[in-house]
């Protein structure tokens, strides 16, 4: 308990401290904020006057201040190239990002645990040659390129999928496929070697001296334990599928959180780009702490210490 | 078959001498490495007998503990496995087993217990999962009922407060408790036989004799018979009614108790005997036994443990002595036994 409240106070103030670098990383990104609202023929001048109306004269301190104080009061802002308001955009495009990030998470683990169970019970066969194999692959090709790789054959040449676009099923399973190919990969890794660590324990040996099946045994037994590790990284898959996911979201034109960010960079459009940056270290700052909490449930051994 | 006739006495159980629980014969089981085998055990042969407690006495690598893990058929295998031979029980041959057959003898009819309590209990369970998992694994009873059984085991072997103990992990519990969790599940289904695999070697000094005394009151209590693994002499001395002495995978010498203390026989239990340290000659040097147990390469044709007697004879390299009976239920497996001086 007095180690989740620790974990818990840690995370609060990694918060603060990255939306103290992600609001001045905007401001200092350089670029002209006028640009994403006045036209090329506005004068100085009007520049001006639009910069002292949203404040950006104001010390960057007093700027901050004013700004989380905004944010935490439920004022998000509006955008400054279509006036939305940041909410309506947070919220249609946040429901895309999490069928995505949830589709990918799921197949994490839904393909990654069952691979890696069938390569360490079929330990230097071929089943664990080609798994594992295949695991290397998947961490050592880059999302970017697997992402064109799969829009160029399952889109083009097979014409199985589509290439872009949001939400059907269809639609969503080229995307999610390929976010979460790095997160299966490590899974399959993962839980190859836990089962294997943990077949060899003395106390497999006793439960099968208790005349247990086999099945409970691996299955029961020895997954719970090879759980342990797994579980407790589950959280860090979350933080690696949200950084993925602005590539991913880019390629697949995937009306989500990480394309909004993308477009709102590049078009300095600033109380986008720091609110959305900041939604997604929340998120991953989260999944970290969902981390400490998972191996806390899982890991007995850690509940009362 | 014929009806008793009326007031005839029931058959008397078997004595000692009669028909055994468990019959090992012939036993041999080899690792193999490389494309090699060699023998860890062989041409092993042990009664154990109703009511008794046997105990294996070796020093490490000699076999004990692989002879009871083939009995168990528990081996790591690959890359170790039964050549040959016969485990009898109840009239079958625990080596022919179907495997759910032989998982239906571990811990109802034989149960095994283990040398370190600290790592043979399942860490992410709790002691009342695991022994309700196993109960319900060979009696079919609802979870109430299961959950009685491994209480009532529990308290039987002398664990405080069983009934919170049943919720607590492995690791929140001390190592004579987690030994005494590890002894209530093997006797939970009241098991025949309990093999125990130097149960006290991994425990302080003064819970090994809680322990020890433990086991052997449960033994006595349930009339069950005690395969007792330990390479120490003192354990042997205090709770064994027969042992039988491996060396290099054989069994070398098999006497009672008193006996095979009072007159040791083979030149090796006469060797281990005088390697005890002695209370009434504080001063004296100890005698260990010269050499080393040679390597499978280069175990000598003959006897096994030629290399290192003192009484070797010619025929002692190239012939293998057998295990043959010396009257008194003695066996020894000797060509130049010579009298015991201390």
């Amino acid at each position: 308990m007095k180690q989740l409240a620790a974990r818990t106070l840690y995370t609060a103030v990694v918060l603060i401290l990255s939306s103290v670098a992600v609001f001045y990383a905007i401001r200092l990104s350089g670029g002209d904020v006028t640009a994403a609202r006045l036209p090329a023929s506005a004068s100085a001048e009007q520049r001006e006057a639009f910069k002292e109306q949203l404040g950006l004269n104001d010390p960057i301190y007093q700027q901050y201040f004013n700004y989380i104080g905004r944010v935490l009061s439920g004022d998000l802002g509006t955008s400054l190239t279509n006036n939305a308001q940041i909410s309506d955009l947070l919220l249609t495009h946040g429901r895309n990002s999490l069928i995505l990030g949830a589709a990918a998470f799921i197949l994490v683990f839904a393909i990654g645990i069952p691979l890696g169970m069938l390569a360490s019970l079929r330990r230097n066969s071929w089943w664990d040659g080609g798994i594992m194999t295949f695991s290397v692959a998947g961490m050592a090709v880059p999302n970017f390129w697997l992402a064109l790789l799969a829009v160029w054959l399952f889109a083009s040449v097979l014409g199985w999928f589509p290439s872009a676009g949001c939400c059907s099923p269809r639609q969503l399973a080229l995307p999610a496929v390929v976010l979460a190919m790095e997160g299966i990969a490590l899974t399959v890794r993962m839980t190859r070697s836990a089962m294997l660590e943990n077949l060899n324990l003395d106390f497999v040996r006793t439960l099968r001296a208790g005349g247990l099946a086999e099945t409970s045994v691996i299955g029961r037994h020895v997954f719970r334990n090879a759980l342990v590790p797994i579980v407790s990284l589950a959280g860090l898959r979350i933080g690696q599928i949200v950084g993925y996911a602005l590539v991913v979201e880019t390629i697949f034109g995937w009306p989500g959180l990480g394309q909004v960010l993308v477009n709102a960079v590049l078009r300095r459009d600033y109380p986008v780009a720091q609110f959305f940056s900041l939604v997604l270290v929340t998120i991953v700052l989260l999944g970290n702490w969902l981390a400490d909490v998972g191996y806390t449930v899982v890991n007995p051994r850690l509940r009362k210490a | 078959m014929a009806a008793p006739a009326p007031g005839a006495a029931p058959a008397p159980a078997p004595a000692r001498e009669g028909a055994p629980l468990l019959s090992i014969r012939g036993l041999r089981t080899a690792v193999s490495s490389g494309g090699e085998s060699s023998d860890i055990v062989r041409d092993l042969s042990l009664d154990l007998f109703p009511n008794e407690i046997l105990c294996l006495v070796g020093e490490s690598g000699c076999g004990k503990s692989i002879t009871a893990l083939s009995v168990m058929r528990l081996l790591p295998t690959p890359p170790v496995r039964v050549v040959s031979g016969e485990i009898i029980y109840e009239g079958r041959d625990l080596l022919s087993l179907r495997p759910g057959e032989m998982r239906a003898v571990r811990a109802d009819h034989i149960s095994m217990i283990f040398q370190d309590p600290l790592t043979s209990l399942d860490p992410v369970f709790t002691v009342g999962g695991v022994m309700t998992e196993v109960i319900g694994a060979h009696r079919s009873l609802d979870r109430a009922a299961a959950e009685e059984m491994a209480v009532t085991a529990l308290t039987e072997v002398g664990l405080p407060d069983p009934a919170a103990r049943m919720r607590s992990y492995p690791h929140e519990l001390s190592g004579g408790m987690r030994q005494r969790v590890m002894i209530a599940l093997a006797l939970v289904l009241d098991p025949d036989i309990l093999i125990a695999d130097e149960p006290t070697t991994a425990l302080d000094v003064t819970v090994q004799a809680q322990i020890l005394d433990k086991l052997t009151s449960e033994q006595r209590r349930r009339g069950m018979s005690m395969l007792l693994i330990t390479h120490d002499l003192a354990v042997v001395a205090a709770v064994a009614d027969r042992v039988a002495v491996m060396y290099a995978g054989e069994i070398v010498e098999q006497a009672p108790v008193e006996e095979l203390f009072a007159d040791p026989r083979h030149p090796y239990t006469q060797g281990l005997l005088r390697a005890l340290p002695h209370v009434s000659a504080v001063r004296r040097r100890l005698h260990p036994i010269a050499g080393v147990v040679p390597p499978p390469q280069l175990m000598p044709e003959g006897c096994r443990f030629a290399p290192r007697c003192p009484h070797a004879l010619d025929r002692c390299w190239t012939e293998p002595p057998e295990l043959e009976a010396a009257g008194g239920g003695r066996a020894l497996r000797c060509f130049n036994p010579q009298p015991f001086v201390r």
